[in-house]
């Protein structure tokens, strides 16, 4: 039958979902890992890192009359979090200003760890939706056995 | 009573669309964080005569001598969260795992269809 899609395809979008949620897991560590960081590369304390997701054609669904409705995800964007950084008052720090005062990432690990659980269960949610595909498929091989 | 092998094409059908709406279903999980996006399904309009079978429940899958159109539509999804999001993560997996089941039947209709013309090919055993 032409104009249709394949399970590659289903799994293909599985995929991207996996992918996504697993750049999400890498910068919610990586912004937990800085979260005492004061001298970032560029100067200034880290900023803390938010990862922009926007849904995507997808190639294997391409020429189908329902190519719209097949959604993929994709990392459009890894945004800094513009809010000021954390100040405490260390006069001893190398990094205090004339104040007395250092600048903390503007990281709150509860945040990190809330978003840490989501991507993780978001991830499992697509590891199911995989194995229902290979399980689909399994099924149209055992036909006629 | 004659083998209907028309049946078979049927169930090809009911294969083809189970396996394609898996395919949106899994683009709706897969969208699970993306800010504004809206839950999509895929339905299969029928436009029969009287004498075919109704189609009157969502699982249901027209008659081959139908138009076989597929339609994609807004599924509606959950509440819609702060960032504009209306997946539900249980629905989509509910549908996912309905749709699974539909498509292992069809695929045990198939199976079983061979093996009665299997058995009236051979020798009876």
């Amino acid at each position: 039958m032409s104009n249709t899609m394949d399970f590659f395809t289903a799994m293909e979008v599985s995929a991207s979902g996996l992918a996504a949620e697993r750049t999400r897991m890498n910068v919610a560590a990586s912004n937990l890992a800085n979260a005492q960081t004061t001298q970032a590369a560029g100067g200034g304390p880290y900023k803390r890192k938010d990862v922009v997701l926007s849904s995507t054609d997808v190639p294997g669904a391409a020429g189908t009359p329902f190519a719209q409705a097949v959604r993929g995800v994709a990392v459009s964007q890894i945004s800094q979090d513009a809010s000021p950084p954390r100040l405490e008052y260390d006069p001893g720090h190398p990094q205090a200003n004339a104040q007395g005062y250092v600048a903390y990432p503007n990281v709150n690990p509860v945040e990190e760890m809330v978003d840490m659980i989501t991507a993780s269960r978001a991830y499992e949610a697509g590891i199911t939706t995989m194995s229902t595909a290979v399980n689909m498929a399994e099924r149209a091989l055992g036909i006629g056995k | 009573m004659a083998l209907d092998l028309s049946t078979i094409d049927s169930l090809e059908a009911a294969l083809t669309y189970h396996r394609e709406r898996h395919t949106v279903l899994a683009g709706n999980v897969a969208n699970l964080d993306t800010p504004g996006f809206r839950p999509l399904d895929l339905a299969r309009p029928h436009e029969g005569s009287a004498s075919q079978l109704a189609v009157d429940a969502p699982g249901h899958i027209a008659s081959v001598e139908s138009p076989q159109v597929v339609t994609s539509f807004d599924d509606g999804g959950g509440l819609q969260g702060a960032d504009g999001n209306a997946v539900s993560l249980e629905r989509e997996l509910a549908k996912i795992d309905a749709n699974r089941a539909r498509y292992a039947t069809a695929a045990e209709l198939v199976s079983r269809r061979l093996a009665m013309l299997r058995y009236a090919a051979g020798d009876g055993t």
